[in-house]
């Protein structure tokens, strides 16, 4: 049993899937939509990654800000649609829900359409090296896609923390009425929010095609697992993400190696249930020492 | 006390007409109410009478509305049949500070990010340290808890946190909705007399209460509310007799 390479495999992943957790639940708490359209954005940017390295270059920067800015694209087109026409008609949580599933739906037929359904693999970003940590190889794909979400999702939590477009998000994510009052415009907080987990959606894409390809379903399963690390973690929290992220990271990697890969998802859901059972509002009901309301 | 020279200073405020509830419920009746700029200004009356609605018609949030609400001579009301707070955010803009009741706080930020989040105009952004250190002033228990989450405070501490992030703003109107509420006696009457302590210039303040005695004689008038209507106006002094008789 190699142990190295479980735990880099499962840092790896975590990386990836705490990326798509995070603007999951970001995007829930502050908005209560719950992005369904997340995989279609997902893919959607993945081929946005893919033609910049066929049209533009093969360059790494290139096709990373490619597939980034895909993302945030994806994310302004759902916020168009989904979120500024009916956010504040009744029912609108429900409502919200099937205009995402909708749209990621139509999204991905029109990916199948025009892309065809074989799958397109991106340039090695990181290049084809190995490194040795403390005795264990790490490839660089992984080094790299660990740190590039690392570096990126700092980078997004300290300009919540420090500017005031982050405050209003933060404030919106606590409590949607209460921003109202204090001059925030849940329309424009609701696009740059849109257009931030969108960005996060790209990353990841870009970040997971270096181990998988680009496909026009391709961003179903991550969004069930960055969707269910949320869950775990409390939806709203980002610490809470974070450390469902690791915890699902680790299943992943274990489960694949010691059971084989077609198991991963029972497992991890097996570990849901059994979070959700003892702490129903997920980790972060153990971190949270703020009375709720 | 100064209802004098109402003719010579401009309206804050001014309401006519105003209908507006929730759903099939109609709370506010026809109601017009003019607030002339550095008034503060009693609103007293039983739950349940539409001081809160009025409030919130102000700013946009009730259900549905219709009349006119002048702030500042614009325009913010308009007929509205759905979409609560869809355009609070910009009648807050325009210059509302509303203060709500039970305190509409954001549970996880710390006491200052609380603050800074009241500070919605560049101006006021840029100027947030200085802005912070005159809240402490008015309420000095809160320069302990700056850097504490909202949510672990007590009720007379959101309270404060809550009036100071009214304060952060420039603004013209104050709308504070029951600020003894749910307070014990005493906490009650120190935020109340902060408030009055707020200095006003050419801005103005309707404070919502039930405890007419906490207003008494340091607020300009006092008008009395009464099944979504306003029921009389009067000095402060005459008011409170009148409160006690019934």
């Amino acid at each position: 049993m190699n142990w190295g390479f479980i735990i880099t495999n499962a840092i790896t992943l975590a990386c990836i899937y705490g990326t798509l957790a995070i603007g999951i639940s970001v995007t829930w708490s502050s908005l209560g939509l719950i992005n369904m359209a997340y995989g279609f954005i997902f893919a959607l940017s993945g081929y946005g990654a893919w033609l910049a390295s066929v049209y533009i270059a093969p360059n790494p920067a290139v096709v990373m800000v490619a597939g980034i800015l895909t993302g945030a694209a994806g994310g302004l087109i759902v916020c168009l649609l989904a979120f500024i026409p009916i956010h504040d008609k009744p029912n609108f949580q429900l409502r919200a829900l099937i205009a995402t599933l909708a749209i990621s739906l139509v999204g991905n037929q029109i990916l199948l359409w025009w892309f065809g359904p074989r799958a397109k693999s991106l340039p090695r970003l990181f290049g084809n090296w190995n490194a040795d940590i403390f005795g264990i190889v790490v490839t660089s794909d992984k080094l790299g896609a660990s740190l590039s979400a690392i570096v990126l999702l700092t980078m997004i939590l300290l300009w919540m923390r420090s500017s005031r477009r982050g405050l209003e998000i933060r404030a919106m994510m606590m409590n949607p009425h209460a921003a109202s009052i204090v001059g925030i415009g849940v329309r424009r907080t609701g696009i740059y929010v849109m257009a931030l987990t969108g960005s996060l959606a790209g990353l990841a894409s870009v970040l997971l095609a270096q181990t998988y390809y680009v496909a026009p379903f391709s961003g179903i399963t991550p969004m069930i697992k960055g969707l269910s690390i949320a869950l775990v973690g409390g939806l709203g929290s980002i610490p809470g993400a974070i450390i469902g992220a690791i915890m699902l990271g680790v299943n992943e990697a274990l489960t694949s190696s010691l059971l084989g890969g077609q198991y991963v998802l029972i497992t991890q859901f097996l570990l849901i249930i059994i979070v959700l059972l003892i702490r129903p509002r997920g980790i972060s009901g153990i971190l949270d020492k703020a009375r709720e309301a | 006390m100064n209802v004098s020279d109402h003719g010579v200073r401009p309206a804050v405020l001014d309401v006519k007409g105003l209908s507006a509830g929730w759903g099939p419920m109609r709370v506010i009746h026809d109601l017009d109410l003019t607030v002339f700029a550095g008034e503060r200004i009693g609103l007293v009356g039983l739950n349940g009478h539409g001081k809160s609605t009025l409030f919130q018609a102000i700013a946009g949030l009730t259900g549905w509305q219709r009349g006119s609400i002048k702030l500042n001579g614009e325009e913010v009301g308009r007929t509205r049949s759905q979409g609560p707070g869809r355009y609070t955010h910009l009648i807050v803009r325009r210059g509302l500070a509303f203060i709500p009741q039970g305190d509409e706080i954001f549970h996880g930020l710390t006491v200052e990010e609380h603050l800074d989040s009241g500070a919605f105009t560049k101006r006021a952004w840029s100027e947030r340290g200085i802005r912070k250190t005159k809240i402490l002033l008015i309420f000095p228990p809160l320069e302990k808890l700056m850097k504490t989450a909202v949510g672990r405070l007590s009720g007379g501490e959101r309270r404060m946190v809550s009036i100071g992030r009214g304060l952060m703003s420039d603004a013209e109107l104050f709308l504070v909705d029951e600020p003894s509420l749910g307070l014990a006696p005493k906490i009650g009457k120190a935020v109340v007399e902060a408030l009055m302590a707020v200095e006003l210039g050419g801005s103005a303040m309707v404070i919502a209460e039930q405890n007419v005695a906490l207003l008494e004689g340091s607020v300009d008038r006092i008008i009395g509310m009464h099944a979504g209507k306003l029921k009389g106006e009067a000095s402060a002094s005459r008011a409170m007799s009148a409160e006690r008789e019934r």
